[in-house]
């Protein structure tokens, strides 16, 4: 039974009321109070019975205010946020203060972007052509942002935790031990890598670091190809027998120089690496040069210790296929890749590995010869494990049947070239006598 | 509410599955919890009809399977299925492949991601105290009002809901913040509750200096359709500072305008959007057509003609609704008289309804130098001529085509010898060799040298065979193959073809420009032939060449239309095979 007073209600209110009672009638026809109330104060009270079983949850006394377009008075009410008026009127710090304006948005509605952005990003940002371009450069500062304030908030947590009360530094320092060497500082440590670095650069065997990729790689895949070089050379140092790195075709002031002068700093000029503008080709001979590179028709079969291995420093996010060996084509090197499917069961990913686990791999491998050893530097989420040498070709095509199966069946599959694929299980003699 | 919905969902579905009718909707779930794109926009271009798959897998088979047969029972009355044999570039030719290549069909359902559902919105709206409560229970990373406010929309709440939430917020903390508002707006958008966008649309512009990209294009879809249109292009006007604005916001000022007879501003930011290089949704052009069935204006209608011209020149093709709106369109032209049917085209390019032939597929002279060019340039060359070959062997190549006289066809050797697993290669090569070199044609077989080695799949007396027949070319085994045999083809010119299943995906996108790709799409549709049967010893069969281009063309008196099907799924290498024939009696 409804008691309503039409003349105080306002029809938007009547609309309400009318929604949930419908609502109730299609739920569960429980007992529910709806109370009103007016700006006027007027106050209203009904109560709905919609059948003859009460409800004990709800306590029809309780009068509370549902007003449901208060809300918008108080955003109305709210003061207008003061934002920094740029006073200049040129063109481009219009664009710039909108930019950010546009940023200080995103984050309200609960984007992705960076609290901070500093000027130099900001131009990043406005090169950048298209809104998903901008986009995914805001996320990544943000990502960065967020790491980096996680790092800080460990490091006072880690600090909090270590802080040793001061009775207990007075026994620590005040207890004498007889002690065979002093403390062992990693100042020691880099002084031993040093020295055999440097006997590395007189007597190691050379490997070169092929520079010359500038023009191929985007701004990201350029920070990320002097972080893997960076990576690189401290794993080589820290070897047992490091090889002697020479970066080769590096122009003075190209943008790989300057980048990799802004991650080292000052330790740049105390590397042990020798760092030259001229090519490979120049420095040694042609017939010592082996470059490394996964488009490779050949197979490298060991490592040997009298060649000079090449690695482009390259980070093709795209897989550009064909642009390492294609220079080799060019100077007439021979190629090699490294055996990855011979020894490991692939099963997704792209064959070209980063340049440090290249190193980690040929540094293992010139210090054991042991491929099973060195490929366990190839990520494990490419590969399913290592081949049993002893398989024969039918089961090794079974298992991959298998796989090809198990990857196929319960998802939606993409297109398949036209060409039948099943010859992808033959077993292939050459590399290139599918491919046409 | 939302009882509702779901049933007369239920009964679409049902209509949809029996009838294959299309209509529009939206379906609760299928509103997008991301606010950056509230946009409903649909791959290739064109409206899909909800696909019934999503909700009963095995229906949807049983679904195509009925229509598998109907499609026979068509065939056999009214040629309705795509011209046979089959294309290689006709619309579902993909599809079909897919199906008939798989070694393991899956009879299996698709896994449905089952997304953990850690609220529900109340079916009524809640006071500040019960919202509170309702806080307190609640344990999660994100804030309650943001997952709160998602899960109200996927589930498509009544927005009065939503507003108390909001007021208990309010009643909180003095203040709602930005977010939440652009998530209510989100709600209210897609209630389409005009007087509640206004009020947003007030609040906004006062509280905040400028808006972000997802609630200023909520506001834009919102304003739209009201009274207050025209605030939707001063929205419009703010986006374009700081960004391009999407064709989804440029679909909807548009659709505003013309919904209130604003016919100079809907062209004015048409014109605009295709200058900033941005593809106007089918969707969009089809209010245009559907707005000049009540105008009768001789200015629009070069403004609708011209319209169809961007169809031709960017190859788009309609789909199944903007087709009829063309359409009827076209009848509603007071005193010309023009009749639209639809129809399939013969292979041999005649319309069977107006009997008239379609556009041939060969290119213009121009358009084949240009074609020819970019193709040494981009594709051989590109930005290192050792990636595919080298410079001293397509110097070698050069001089042995220009040497010869011009070949009928050139034959993708590996590709070719490579269509019948169980057959030796060698011998399924020399089959083809042998059956074209019957009729008496110039045959250029293309392959790689270590074809010359003689092994057990290179059998040396079938490869001394064939070089007695055609004339061969060996590349280097490092080097690509396809590049030479594009090139030997367009050399040999336009009467040449080539025969290779591989669809040179890979070597169109390495064309520059779209314009150079749509012209190679063309010359390919014309000049490919595809090995579509082959049985070692006893047949082989082509599929014919098609010699008609699929594209919107006109006469002056008529005008064809090629159309998506609805029901059909086309990749971005077929066309469609379905044609409007407009004609004026």
């Amino acid at each position: 039974m409804l008691f309503p007073r039409m003349n105080i209600l306002s029809m938007h209110l009547l609309n309400a009321v009318r929604r949930s009672v419908f609502q109730l009638a299609v739920q569960d026809g429980m007992k529910r109070g709806v109370f009103l109330v007016m700006p006027s104060k007027v106050m209203m009270h009904r109560t709905l019975f919609l059948s003859a079983c009460l409800n004990k949850n709800t306590a029809p006394d309780t009068t509370e205010k549902l007003d449901l377009d208060g809300w918008k008075h108080v955003m109305r009410t709210a003061v207008q946020e003061e934002s920094s008026e740029g006073t200049s009127d040129s063109e481009e710090d219009s664009r710039v203060a909108a930019t950010r304006e546009l940023i200080e948005m995103w984050r309200l509605s609960g984007k992705a972007v960076p609290e901070n952005i500093s000027e130099e990003q900001l131009k990043i940002l406005m090169d950048s052509p298209t809104k998903s371009s901008k986009k995914k450069y805001l996320q990544f500062l943000a990502k960065k942002e967020n790491m980096k304030k996680a790092a800080k908030e460990k490091k006072k947590q880690k600090a909090a935790k270590t802080e040793i009360s001061p009775e207990a530094q007075d026994y620590v320092a005040g207890e004498l031990k007889n002690t065979f060497l002093l403390k062992f500082w990693s100042r020691s440590e880099d002084a031993i890598y040093n020295w055999r670095a440097a006997q590395a650069m007189i007597f190691g065997q050379p490997l070169v670091f092929d520079m010359d990729y500038e023009n191929c790689m985007s701004r990201r895949e350029m920070e990320n190809a002097v972080k893997q070089l960076m990576e690189s050379e401290g794993i080589n140092r820290r070897g047992k027998d490091p090889f002697h790195l020479h970066y080769c075709n590096l122009k003075t002031g190209g943008l790989y120089h300057k980048e990799l002068i802004r991650r080292y700093g000052d330790a740049w000029d105390n590397l042990f690496v020798t760092v030259t503008e001229k090519a490979y080709n120049e420095i040694f001979p042609r017939d010592q040069i082996v470059y490394l590179t996964a488009d490779s028709p050949n197979i490298m079969k060991k490592f040997e210790h009298d060649k000079i291995y090449i690695i482009g420093s390259l980070v093709d996010k795209s897989i550009q296929t064909g642009v390492s060996l294609a220079r080799a084509k060019r100077l007439n090197l021979a190629t090699a890749r490294l055996p990855l499917d011979k020894y490991l069961q692939w099963e997704e990913g792209a064959k070209n590995l980063t340049l440090n686990q290249m190193m980690s791999i040929l540094l293992t491998l010139k210090d054991t010869g042991d491929w099973k050893d060195a490929l366990q530097f190839v990520p494990r989420r490419k590969h399913a494990g290592f081949m049993e040498m002893s398989l024969s070709k039918d089961q090794i095509d079974a298992w991959k049947k298998t796989k090809m199966h198990e990857r196929t069946v319960g998802k939606e599959k993409s297109h398949r070239s036209f060409a039948g694929n099943s010859s992808r299980w033959q077993v292939q003699k050459k590399w290139w006598e599918d491919v046409s | 509410m939302i009882f509702s919905i779901r049933t007369s969902n239920c009964v679409l579905q049902t209509l949809l599955k029996n009838y294959g009718m299309f209509c529009p909707m939206l379906r609760p779930q299928q509103l997008p919890t991301t606010f950056g794109c509230f946009l409903f926009t649909t791959p290739y271009q064109r409206a899909k009809s909800v696909d019934p798959k999503a909700l009963h897998p095995a229906a949807a088979m049983w679904h195509s399977k009925e229509r598998e047969e109907g499609k026979g029972e068509r065939r056999s009355g009214k040629d309705w299925s795509s011209p046979r044999p089959f294309n290689l570039f006709a619309a579902g030719a993909s599809k079909k492949r897919a199906v008939l290549h798989d070694a393991f069909s899956s009879g299996e359902q698709p896994i449905i991601s089952s997304k953990k559902m850690t609220l529900s919105p109340p079916e009524r709206p809640l006071s500040a105290e019960e919202w509170e409560k309702m806080m307190g229970d609640f344990v999660g990373t994100k804030k309650f009002e943001d997952c709160m406010f998602e899960q109200m929309i996927v589930h498509n709440s009544p927005v009065d809901v939503a507003k108390s939430l909001l007021a208990a917020v309010a009643k909180r903390d003095g203040d709602i913040g930005y977010g939440l508002l652009v998530k209510y707006l989100v709600l209210c958008v897609s209630q389409k509750q005009t007087k509640e966008i206004y009020d947003i649309h007030d609040i906004m512009k006062v509280r905040f200096k400028t808006l972000d990209t997802s609630g200023s294009s909520l506001l834009i879809k919102g304003l739209s359709d009201s009274q207050r249109w025209r605030e939707a292009l001063i929205l419009l006007e703010e986006m374009k500072k700081v960004i391009i604005p999407s064709k989804g916001n440029y679909g909807d000022c548009i659709r505003g305008a013309l919904a209130n007879q604003e016919i100079s501003i809907a062209c004015k930011l048409f014109h605009e959007m295709l200058g900033k290089d941005v593809t106007p949704k089918l969707e969009t052009m089809q209010i245009f057509f559907d707005t000049g069935k009540c105008i009768n204006d001789a200015s629009f209608k070069s403004e609708l003609i011209s319209i169809l011209n961007y169809l031709r020149d960017n190859q788009v093709y309609p789909g199944e609704a903007f087709m009829q709106s063309i359409k009827q369109w076209f009848e509603s032209i007071p005193g010309e008289n023009w009749k639209g049917n639809l129809t399939p085209v013969k292979n041999s390019g005649q319309c069977p309804s107006c009997e008239k032939f379609l556009e041939s597929i060969n290119l213009s002279a121009e358009e084949y130098d240009i074609l020819k060019n970019k193709i040494i340039k981009d594709v051989i060359q590109g930005t290192d001529t050792f990636r595919k070959t080298t410079p001293q062997e397509l110097e070698v190549f050069q001089t042995f085509v220009s040497q010869r006289p011009p070949f009928d066809i050139v034959i993708d050797g590996l590709n070719v010898a490579r269509v019948c697993h169980k057959n030796n290669p060698s011998q399924t090569l020399l089959d083809v060799v042998n059956h074209l070199a019957q009729q008496n044609l110039r045959l250029l077989v293309l392959g790689r040298k270590h074809m010359l080695n003689g092994s057990r799949q290179w059998n040396r007396n079938n490869m001394a065979a064939m070089q007695k027949k055609a004339d061969f070319f060996f590349t280097e085994n490092v080097s690509e193959d396809d590049p030479f045999l594009l090139y030997a083809t367009l050399h040999s010119g336009s009467h040449c073809k080539f025969v290779t299943r591989d669809l040179l995906r890979d070597h169109k996108a390495c064309l520059s420009d779209s314009l150079t790709r749509r012209l190679f799409f063309k010359w390919q549709r014309g000049h490919q032939i595809v090995l579509s049967n082959y049985t070692p010893g006893k047949r082989i069969k082509f599929e014919p060449v098609l010699n008609f281009d699929t594209i919107v063309q006109t006469t002056g008196d008529t005008w064809h239309i090629p159309y998506d099907d609805n029901l059909l799924e086309r990749s971005s290498y077929e066309v469609p095979t379905k044609w409007l024939c407009l004609q004026q009696k």
